[in-house]
């Protein structure tokens, strides 16, 4: 019996924008018709992974895999079966109509058009006659974003790849985003990657999550990612000044690894300082906010730390017990010992 | 004062009355740039999106070109196309000189560094985000070219007016080439330019309001496109 092959296989991809490099991926797996949450700080490399598993840019080094075979950018095969949405989705002058049909007549795929268009709408919440026919400028930021979603959705495609769909728009065009992206999965088996900062929304969307910084990437989505820069003030330690004063103290640096990770099952909460417990790391913060998620059943918990965000899953047990609600201070316990360089 | 006034009168006498010399000069001048204007777009409009989409050697000193080409005085492009066109010059046996055609050719070069340049511009400051939505949608080559084109037509439409202008104004090549021969190659320029020398000032006048009928024209149909 043969397996399947991943409908995306990377190796060694790496790419540069001049002599920085911004992506460096040894390998990635992404499972015919999974939903996979990308995440990560701005400048990453999220945007960049995308293109190129849209086939719209060429990586520096390395082979990509496309349902096992090798595949090349703007290769004709390719091109009908990819699709992308950008993060400030790019509307042709024309009509909401024009616009989802523009895939199709390219295709020459003129059949049913109008039902098709109709459905496609309807999947993101859009009414066909109240919007079908109004202009490009006559729409709301995240109107277009869902136009957007409905010119790809329309084209049934095999591959959905998703740039921040949820940046600038309300929770329930969040919301629509969501459902229209779970029904492609389930109706023609699309396989999504969805890059956001909106992590609440990500992993109740996706089925695996990937962190990405500094190009690299760390499978789990799990991490917290500690950006720097970071000094090696205290003995052979490193340090991380915060804006307000604190500091998280890091293992010294250690082999090629520049990005600090800690896993998230290595953070304990607590609601008040602890002297002499063991943590060399007890951090104050403030919980933003707290969302329950559908999928396992886990409060995603933010909390914001001066500058940087720490998102937690908790068990309702757990939040409970500490009475964790937005607005509540909490520190963040962490040995420098459990942060890894990689 | 009163020859302004008499130029006004006289124009509207003559375009009410279907002079037949006035309306020559009219058709000749419609026809010639015209002709100039769909050449220079059928040709510059792709030579303008290769230069303003793809990065390629010697791109830079290219775009140097075709700016200093925006420059150039009309005579000395009717100069060049007089010595291309004349029984000694190496196209002389088509027999173009003193000709509509040739006054076209000339209208031609003029017309064509601007629709090059302006179409390149253009393309240049198309949202980066329009190609990777053409592509992710499916768009090959061709389909690029013909949507990134159709997105930036406004701007495409401005330099072709600007364009039209320059070609419907200029005096050099439609007199070194077509010679202002009456109800053959003269054009409302060159008649405007003759008559101005006879004394006829009130003729002269009463072109010149038919030239900027013409150019208001125009502006009012592009106008009225960009609205649809």
């Amino acid at each position: 019996m043969t397996r399947n092959p991943p409908i995306y296989l990377l190796e060694d991809v790496t790419h540069f924008y001049g002599d920085k490099k911004v992506l460096d991926i040894d390998h990635l797996e992404i499972p015919r018709g999974s939903i996979t949450g990308l995440m990560g700080p701005n400048g990453s490399g999220k945007t960049t992974l995308l293109k190129i598993l849209a086939f719209a840019m060429r990586p520096a080094a390395g082979s990509i895999y496309f349902n096992g075979r090798p595949e090349y950018p703007f290769s004709p095969g390719i091109r009908s079966r990819v699709t992308m949405v950008t993060q400030k989705p790019y509307l042709l002058k024309r009509s909401v109509f024009e616009n989802i049909a523009y895939g199709l007549t390219i295709r020459r795929d003129s059949k049913d058009m109008i039902k098709r268009i109709q459905i496609a709408m309807n999947s993101v919440g859009l009414d066909y006659e109240g919007f079908g026919f109004r202009q490009w400028h006559e729409l709301s930021g995240g109107e277009a974003q869902r136009v957007a979603l409905a010119a790809r959705l329309v084209l049934k495609p095999e591959v959905l790849l998703l740039d921040e769909p949820v940046a600038s728009v309300d929770a329930q065009s969040a919301a629509l985003i969501r459902k229209a992206s779970l029904a492609a999965r389930k109706n023609w088996g699309t396989t999504l990657v969805i890059a956001s900062h909106d992590l609440a929304w990500l992993f109740d969307c996706s089925d695996t999550q990937i962190s990405i910084s500094n190009g690299t990437l760390f499978s789990t989505g799990m991490e917290i990612i500690i950006p720097g820069p970071c000094t090696s003030a205290q003995g052979q330690k490193m340090t991380k000044s915060l804006d307000d004063g604190q500091s998280i103290v890091l293992p010294p640096m250690t082999g090629s690894g520049k990005t600090a990770v800690i896993q998230t099952d290595n953070i304990h909460l607590a609601t008040r300082f602890e002297k002499d417990n063991g943590y060399d790391n007890q951090i104050k913060g403030q919980i933003l906010s707290m969302q329950m998620t559908g999928r396992n059943q886990r409060i995603m918990t933010t909390i914001a730390v001066s500058q940087m965000a720490f998102m937690l899953a908790l068990g309702p047990q757990y939040s409970s017990r500490l009475h964790l609600q937005p607005g509540k201070v909490v520190f963040l316990m962490f040995k420098s010992e459990d942060i890894l360089w990689r | 004062m009163d020859y302004i006034v008499d130029g006004f009168v006289k124009a509207v006498f003559l375009l009410i009355h279907l002079d037949p010399a006035t309306f020559s000069a009219i058709t000749a001048t419609l026809k010639v740039s015209s002709v100039a204007m769909a050449v220079s777009l059928v040709a510059g409009l792709p030579l303008g999106f290769i230069l303003g989409y793809f990065d390629f050697r010697g791109k830079r000193h290219l775009k140097t070109l075709v700016d200093t080409l925006l420059a150039l005085p009309t005579v000395s492009v009717g100069l060049i196309v007089y010595a291309l066109i004349s029984s000694q010059g190496p196209l002389g046996e088509w027999g173009l000189l003193f000709t509509l055609t040739g006054i076209a050719m000339g209208q031609t070069i003029l017309a064509l560094p601007i629709i090059i340049a302006i179409t390149a511009a253009t393309v240049e400051n198309i949202d980066a985000d329009l190609k990777l939505t053409l592509v992710s949608l499916g768009a090959a080559k061709h389909h690029i070219l013909r949507t990134c084109l159709w997105e930036v037509r406004y701007g495409i439409l401005a330099g072709a007016v600007a364009a039209y202008g320059r070609v419907l104004t200029e005096v050099g090549i439609s007199m070194m080439v077509g010679g202002n021969i009456k109800y053959h190659t003269r054009t409302i320029t060159t008649a405007i330019a003759l008559e101005t020398n006879k004394g006829l000032f009130a003729d002269g006048m009463a072109l010149g309001i038919v030239l900027i009928a013409i150019a208001l024209c125009v502006n009012i149909c592009l106008s009225f496109l960009r609205k649809q």
